[in-house]
């Protein structure tokens, strides 16, 4: 069969897409959870789990609105920055949650009422 | 023109050692009404000496250089007690400690002055570097019972009454009693407490403070950063920050009267804008903030090199303080410093606050059009005047 | 001889420092925004964050200073931080003790505008029957003065409420006994396009305290474009009627609110000028309603989010230039955001809260007597959509709309405090849920706040706020005169 050029140039743009990948041992399932959910609208994350990484493979989203192209290496960045920030979230939350519960409980629990120690 | 509230008398006669200390109140020979026990009839003149042998004064208080000792003792049974005639100032009304065997005497309350303070106690748990009344660890509980015995010679006319130290609320019980005596017998005195604000802490003590119901009372309290450890090293007290912001908000929880101080000093003053951020964004609530400038005697001496700053210095960040503040609706003064070393904007802010016997202004202050309106000096200590000093004439 | 220790002896080791929760965002490379409980903001480095949450702070090296300020960290042991912070998210949360003050009175669906984007089903004026009765209206007062709130206000709405000004007479004065027997105090607006404003209306307002409130998009063809009528006269009758009522209720008794459509973005200093002309003090550079529009794309929502912050963005700007020429006049929603970011103070303002403000903050009596959670609610109703029908002033009381379940699941399912995304969002102190657009948007009351046009359009508004404090300091002078 001899090559036929195709009839009409496929004028849509190939996916941008790529796959970041995480060591599971020190990287945790919801700081990436969350990080996806940040992406909602700018791209798709499916993460895997192959041997002891995670695999995320993240998908531009298309819309006829979007200006400017993410290439990949702009989305993964933008994806491990997201990454970082939840990491450093969950450490911020593991030290405060106990001082958090206090200050609530002073706010409106029924130790607000009583004058005889709580102020 | 510093006023010499303590000296000591030249002579003296009829006081017993069984006691060691009196209160006596000045009268003029001429005043009409009752006689209180401890009233002395007050003589700067021979005429008023004849006056007040024909008056029937039994105690007398001499202002005069001269020895008269042979008028008396035929016409005084009782006490008498002569001073130098620098003490010229003191009138009727006026209130004194006497001490029977050093001679030496303080006044205690003068009646034509805005500015009377009743020193409670040397003792403080701070230990300012700046402070103005170098804390001493002794026992003198007894001054508060000199100003118990005072509050009835007092009169119940007088305005505004100062309580000041070391720490008021160093005998907290017996102060609060004292306070509750204020109100019993002065109930139309207003009355301001300096303290440090850290017994406010405890809940008992907070309790008892809102439990004198007492009309007109604010509890003036220095804060001098936002910061723990910059406040405690300035008050050279661990834990002290701590303890007196949970005062406050205690204070303020149970519908009491606060005012914030903070003094101007080189630790104080750079970062006076950010100090009052904080209390506006933290504390809106106060009653009052007075930014006061540093009367430098004490241990603002000893501490000079450290904690001198010319008020030109720090005059903007000052003026943007006092925005912050009245822009977060805080009611807010400047004391102690003069008009020509603060921005216009914080005119308005400025009050006339030096306590008279210790208000001064130099030779410059003639000239000046603000000279009416102006806080003018200290004269204790070591004055210190700012570079910026001038006479403001346009 | 008197002994100072040094600056050193004050210091807490690193073991007696605490961290307290704050949350953040990436502004920048090495660059963060951080706010804490109570939403007090402050700029730290990627370094210094880091140096933070290891608590690798001393007393005079700036970041402990810094943080200790803006209550991120506190010593182990101390109170004082803990009680503030407390102390200052009751204030903050306090509009909880005032449920529900504000009541409206849809007292007709008559009216004689027929503007595209309205979505209450327009009726001609001959037709009663789409008049609340005097029965309803008695009835829906009994579950206004049910609510907690000391001080409730009565707003009454329509089609044009003034198209039945004689139940709005014998409800301002049943209100009045009623409140006066109870020890509440009540307050009456009046939300009218003033085509029918006469002397008579204009008496009854000024005897009753009552305030009027109309609408004003702008010039006269982006109005009249907006709201057409018979006789396309719109904008006369509303500017005629502005000025009016200024002069016989006083300047601070009528406001103007302008609603935004696409035809409004590109003209924002003539529809501030227009304000500006009539006297008004002020401006609500409100967004893009969803309610008037087909249901779009979650992509082209996010796309219009942008356009309309830069209308409100030039909106703002104008108003700044505006005050800086020497004239008083404000931006109402800018107005709301800085009272919450930089003061305590609850805002009486229900539509940004978080427990939203759908039947805590409001309750809307349909003509008919179906009670609805909010204004936006009961629009939704008009196409078919009743999730935010709580019932009917017939057979529910106060207690029974405001614990029904549809309601508690509206708002409990959108708490911005425990949302995703919400929750760790450096602004969420400030913002508020709104389940009703998320509803109506996306399905759900919660949303998926990345696709969500309103949260879109509160980060970029507090982003720009934050900006202008930070970054020039004649307009942070105006904006902060804002703070109520």
């Amino acid at each position: 069969m001899r090559h036929m050029p195709p009839a009409a140039k496929d004028l849509s743009p190939s996916p941008v897409t790529i796959a970041v990948d995480l060591d599971s041992s020190i990287q945790s399932l919801e700081a990436l959870d969350a990080a996806a959910y940040r992406l909602i609208g700018t791209a798709t994350c499916q993460i895997d789990r192959v041997a002891n990484r995670y695999v995320c493979h993240l998908l531009a989203s298309t819309s006829p609105q979007r200006r400017g192209v993410l290439t990949p290496d702009d989305l993964k960045e933008r994806f491990l920055n997201l990454v970082a920030d939840e990491n450093l979230r969950a450490r911020v939350a593991g030290k405060t949650e106990g001082v958090r519960n206090v200050i609530l409980a002073l706010a409106f629990g029924s130790l607000a009422a009583n004058q005889k120690d709580a102020g | 023109m510093t006023l010499p509230l303590y000296g000591t008398a030249s002579l003296s006669a009829g006081f017993s050692s069984d006691k060691a200390r009196s209160v006596i109140r000045l009268r003029a020979v001429d005043s009409i009404g009752e006689r209180h026990a401890s009233d002395f009839g007050l003589v700067k003149t021979p005429e008023e000496l004849k006056r007040a042998a024909e008056s029937n004064w039994s105690s007398i208080f001499v202002v005069s250089d001269s020895s008269i000792q042979n008028e008396f003792s035929e016409s005084f049974e009782r006490q008498l007690i002569l001073v130098p005639r620098k003490f010229d100032y003191l009138g009727d009304g006026d209130v004194l400690g006497f001490d029977h065997s050093s001679r030496k005497f303080r006044t205690l309350f003068r009646r034509n002055s805005a500015h009377n303070s009743l020193l409670v106690t040397e003792r403080c748990n701070n230990y300012c570097l700046m402070c103005s009344q170098p804390p001493k660890d002794v026992d003198d509980r007894w001054i508060l019972n000199e100003i118990k015995e005072s509050l009835s010679l007092i009169s119940p006319e007088t305005r505004a009454l100062t309580f000041t130290g070391g720490e008021t609320l160093s005998d907290w019980e017996d102060f609060i009693g004292v306070l509750r005596q204020c109100r019993d017998r002065l109930p139309a005195t207003s009355l301001q407490v300096l303290t440090n604000g850290r017994a406010f802490a405890n809940s008992q003590i907070v309790d008892a403070w809102r439990d004198i119901e007492h009309p007109n009372l604010m509890a003036a309290i220095p804060v001098y950063a936002s910061v723990d450890s910059t406040h405690d090293y300035i008050v050279q007290a661990k834990g002290a920050f701590d303890e007196t912001v949970l005062g406050i908000l205690k204070l303020k929880d149970r519908g009491q009267r606060v005012e914030i101080r903070v003094v101007l000093h080189a630790l104080t003053a750079p970062i006076i804008a950010e100090t009052c951020q904080w209390i506006a964004r933290n504390m809106p609530f106060v009653d009052h903030v007075a930014l006061m400038g540093l009367e430098n005697t004490g241990f603002a001496v000893a501490n000079d090199a450290m904690l001198w700053i010319d008020p030109m210095d720090y005059r903007d960040e000052l003026a943007r303080a006092v925005d912050l503040l009245a822009a977060a609706g805080v009611n807010v003064s400047v004391y102690n410093l003069p008009k020509c070393v603060l921005s216009r904007s914080v005119w308005p802010h400025a009050l006339q606050s030096i306590s008279d016997w210790k208000n001064g202004f130099v030779d410059e202050c003639d000239r000046c059009y603000e000279r009416k309106t102006c806080s003018g000096f200290f004269t204790t200590g070591r004055p210190r005047f700012s570079r910026g000093v001038h006479a403001i004439t346009s | 001889m008197a002994r100072f220790l040094a600056p050193e002896a004050f210091s807490a080791a690193t073991e007696a420092i605490s961290l307290l929760p704050f949350n953040f965002e990436r502004t920048g490379t090495q660059q963060y925004l951080v706010a804490n409980m109570v939403g007090d903001f402050i700029r730290l480095t990627e370094d210094e964050i880091n140096k933070l949450i290891d608590l690798r702070a001393t007393p005079g090296d700036g970041l402990y200073e810094k943080a200790y300020s803006a209550h991120l960290i506190t010593g182990s042991n101390q109170q004082a931080q803990r009680q503030l912070l407390a102390l200052r998210l009751r204030s903050r949360m306090s509009f909880l003790q005032q449920a529900t003050p504000l009541h409206i009175f849809v007292v007709t669906l008559r009216c004689e505008h027929s503007c595209p984007y309205c979505q209450v089903s327009r009726q001609s004026t001959d037709r009663s029957r789409f008049d609340m009765s005097e029965e309803t209206a008695m009835r829906a007062l009994d579950i206004a003065f049910a609510s907690p709130a000391s001080r409730i206000k009565i707003e009454f709405q329509g089609g044009e409420p003034l198209l039945n000004f004689s139940l709005i007479n014998t409800i301002v004065s049943t209100a009045k006994v009623r409140s006066a027997s109870l020890g509440k105090k009540v307050d009456f607006v009046i939300a009218s396009n003033l085509a029918l404003l006469d002397d008579v209306v204009l008496d009854f307002c000024k005897s009753n305290d009552i305030l009027l409130s109309t609408s004003l998009d702008g010039p006269a063809d982006l109005h009249n474009k907006n709201r057409p009528r018979p006789g396309a006269n719109s904008h006369e009758l509303a500017t005629t009627g502005i000025r009016r009522a200024r002069e016989v209720l006083g300047p601070d008794r009528i406001g103007a609110l302008m609603t935004t459509t696409e035809a409004s973005l590109d003209r924002v200093d003539e529809i501030i000028d227009e304000y500006l002309q009539l006297g008004l003090d002020g401006i609500f550079l409100r967004p893009l309603s969803p309610f008037g529009f087909a249901i779009k794309t979650k992509q082209f929502q996010k796309y219009d989010a942008k356009k309309w912050l830069s209308f409100y963005e030039r909106g703002l700007r104008r108003v700044l230039e505006i005050n800086r020429q020497g004239t008083p006049f404000r931006e109402f929603y800018a107005a709301l955001i800085l009272t919450r970011m930089l003061s305590d103070r609850p805002i009486g303002y229900v539509d940004l809260r978080s427990p939203a403000g759908i039947g805590l903050g409001a309750l809307v009596y349909n003509y008919d007597g179906s009670v609805f959670a909010s204004d936006e609610g009961r629009m939704l109703a008009e196409t078919g959509d009743n999730a935010f029908r709580l019932g009917n002033v017939d057979r529910d009381t106060y207690e029974s709309l405001v614990l029904s379940d549809k309601l508690i699941d509206a708002i409990s399912s959108s708490l911005t405090q425990c949302a995703p995304e919400c929750s760790t969002c450096v602004y969420e102190s400030h913002c508020g849920a709104d389940p009703v657009y998320h509803h109506a948007t996306q399905g759900d009351a919660l949303g998926i706040k990345p696709l969500s046009a309103f949260c879109a359009r509160q980060k970029g508004i507090m982003g720009l706020l934050l900006d202008i404090l930070e970054n020039s300091p004649e307009d942070a002078a105006i904006l902060r005169r804002w703070v109520s």
